[in-house]
């Protein structure tokens, strides 16, 4: 597999939605699980393979899958069946800041977030410096986090982030993070990373950024892919979808997509 | 795994950290906790209640309760271990099972810390100077490796079913008791023979607490059963601990 290349094929996922996700002996006794709500299915026979150095945006409502594709991709999740495969490392980036000891100073969280991505000691001293002038915290890096501002939290969490040099960035709705200049800061170290031939796959909401950053536009709706192909054409089967633009007709869209090669349409079963 | 080197180490820095920090008395705290616990058994059974005819009876005691603490504690703290790093595993790749191994090794260096001090104390006051000493490290890296398998067991288990840790830590107090810490099993009464056998060799912590105390209270090597016994008690447990984990870990993102 190639460094940087991703591949799902017929991938399928369910999750059970119990608040109480751990199961008690006693029902492992009685061999069976408490009533409860059904199980659901966070994605429904997804394909989806992304080239080395690609830029995918992928989006859909709330609850469409597409954080659940990411965890999928990024090998925190198994799958129910089907296949997935990533080449090289692959950093995700789910949450800012997830796992930051709070009575640990910035410096020392990036020692344990850096290590978290599978980074040895020299490699993330190497960046060390990068990383704390990225992030702007300047004399607050020695201090516990939590004595930091929800801002500094995050803006701590994506410098490091963008400091690893993965062969594949997957990121979920974390690009806007701090004031605006950051936000711009944090646009353009992505950017520059795939420049530098990194994969990208990004989950938004905001049809602007995709626009900005991605070439290539997934549609996920109810755990299954119902676009994929060139991002403008995407985004408008996107606000047609979420009915965010009356009066465009589903044809027309259809229509100005099928002369795409690379673009697929998936009904959904 | 190699790797994840670093992550383990950061691991185990964090809880060592964490685990000390505003405390007074800090890592202290692992010494106060098995005297208290030596003053009142040797209260109990080397004054009020004095059938034990052994020597030094403090320091007979010291040696299994440090054992037993360190067992029992990393077992207890190993069980919670991966859903109180829920954080992480829900949001990042990384081998799983170095959340409960950075537990135990946690507890292991506090018991290294402590242990240093009772041997200091042992070898001089019972002049137990000698040879055996230097079977001590196998003993003690069997110990590791088989609270490691069995830690390894309660945390996936834990993770998957809430009542592990509570039955766990009803367990812990009879094998306690069942443990030879404040007898031997050799002095159990002669109509009770056949409990000798069994206080020694059914209970796999028995042989490691014996052979350990052998060493620094009595100065005498372990028998060779005992030494194969411990060996093999580590190797299958840290083989099944490990294989058990392997099967259960890749749902842990999703049940913790």
């Amino acid at each position: 597999m190639r460094r940087g290349a991703l591949v799902l094929e017929h991938a399928t996922r369910t999750f059970s939605v119990r608040a109480d996700r751990g199961r008690t002996l006693k029902e492992l006794v009685l061999r069976r699980r408490a009533a409860g709500p059904p199980p659901v299915t966070a994605l429904r026979d997804v394909s989806l393979h992304v080239e080395a150095g690609e830029t995918v945006g992928i989006v859909g409502r709330n609850g469409a899958g597409k954080t659940s594709t990411l965890r999928v991709l990024a090998g925190i999740v198994p799958l129910d069946s089907g296949r997935v495969a990533c080449g090289g490392q692959v950093v995700a980036l789910l949450e800012l800041g997830a796992g930051f000891g709070r009575d640990f100073s910035g410096r020392e969280n990036i020692l344990l977030n850096g290590a978290l991505y599978g980074m040895s000691r020299a490699e993330i001293e190497a960046r060390v410096e990068d990383i704390i002038a990225f992030s702007e915290l300047d004399a607050f890096i020695d201090v516990p986090v939590k004595t930091y501002s929800s801002g500094m939290f995050v803006r701590l969490g994506f410098s490091i982030a963008a400091h690893l040099d993965p062969d594949v960035l997957l990121i979920d709705e974390v690009l806007a993070v701090g004031d605006e200049a950051f936000q711009r800061k944090c646009e353009a170290r992505v950017a520059a990373q795939v420049e530098a031939g990194a994969t990208l796959v990004l989950v938004s909401h905001d049809a602007a950024l995709v626009e900005r950053t991605c070439e290539r536009v997934v549609v996920l709706d109810g755990g299954a892919v119902v676009f994929d192909g060139p991002a403008a054409d995407g985004l408008g089967f996107y606000h047609e979808l979420m009915g965010t633009i009356p009066g465009a007709s589903a044809s027309a869209v259809r229509t100005a997509v099928t002369g795409d090669p690379r673009t697929r349409e998936v009904t959904p079963s | 795994m190699r790797r994840y080197r670093f992550l383990f180490e950061q691991l185990v820095r964090r809880e060592l950290r964490q685990k000390y920090q505003g405390s007074a008395l800090g890592i202290a705290w692992y010494v106060v906790n098995p005297l208290v616990l030596m003053g009142a058994y040797y209260l109990l059974f080397g004054v009020l209640f004095p059938p034990a005819r052994v020597a030094d009876f403090p320091l007979f005691l010291m040696v299994g309760l440090v054992v037993w603490l360190f067992f029992s504690q990393s077992l207890l703290q190993a069980a919670s271990s991966l859903l109180d790093q829920g954080a992480l595993i829900r949001k990042a790749r990384f081998p799983r099972e170095s959340v409960p191994a950075a537990v135990v090794t946690v507890q292991l260096v506090t018991f290294l810390a402590v242990l240093a001090l009772v041997a200091v104390v042992e070898v001089a006051v019972r002049g137990t100077l000698g040879a055996p000493l230097l079977v001590l490290p196998l003993l003690l890296a069997a110990l590791y490796a088989f609270t490691l398998g069995l830690a390894l067991v309660v945390a996936v288990l834990h993770a998957y079913f809430r009542d592990v840790a509570p039955i766990l830590s009803a367990v812990l107090l009879p094998w306690f008791f069942l443990s030879p810490i404040f007898y031997r099993p050799a002095d159990v009464a002669s109509e009770h023979a056949w409990a000798r056998d069994v206080l020694r060799w059914v209970n796999p912590v028995a042989p490691f607490i014996e052979s350990i105390r052998g060493v620094l209270y009595a100065g005498t090597w372990p028998s060779g059963a005992a030494l194969l016994y411990v060996v093999a008690a580590a190797a299958l447990a840290l083989a099944g601990g490990r294989a058990l984990f392997r099967r259960l870990e890749a749902e842990l993102a999703v049940v913790v």
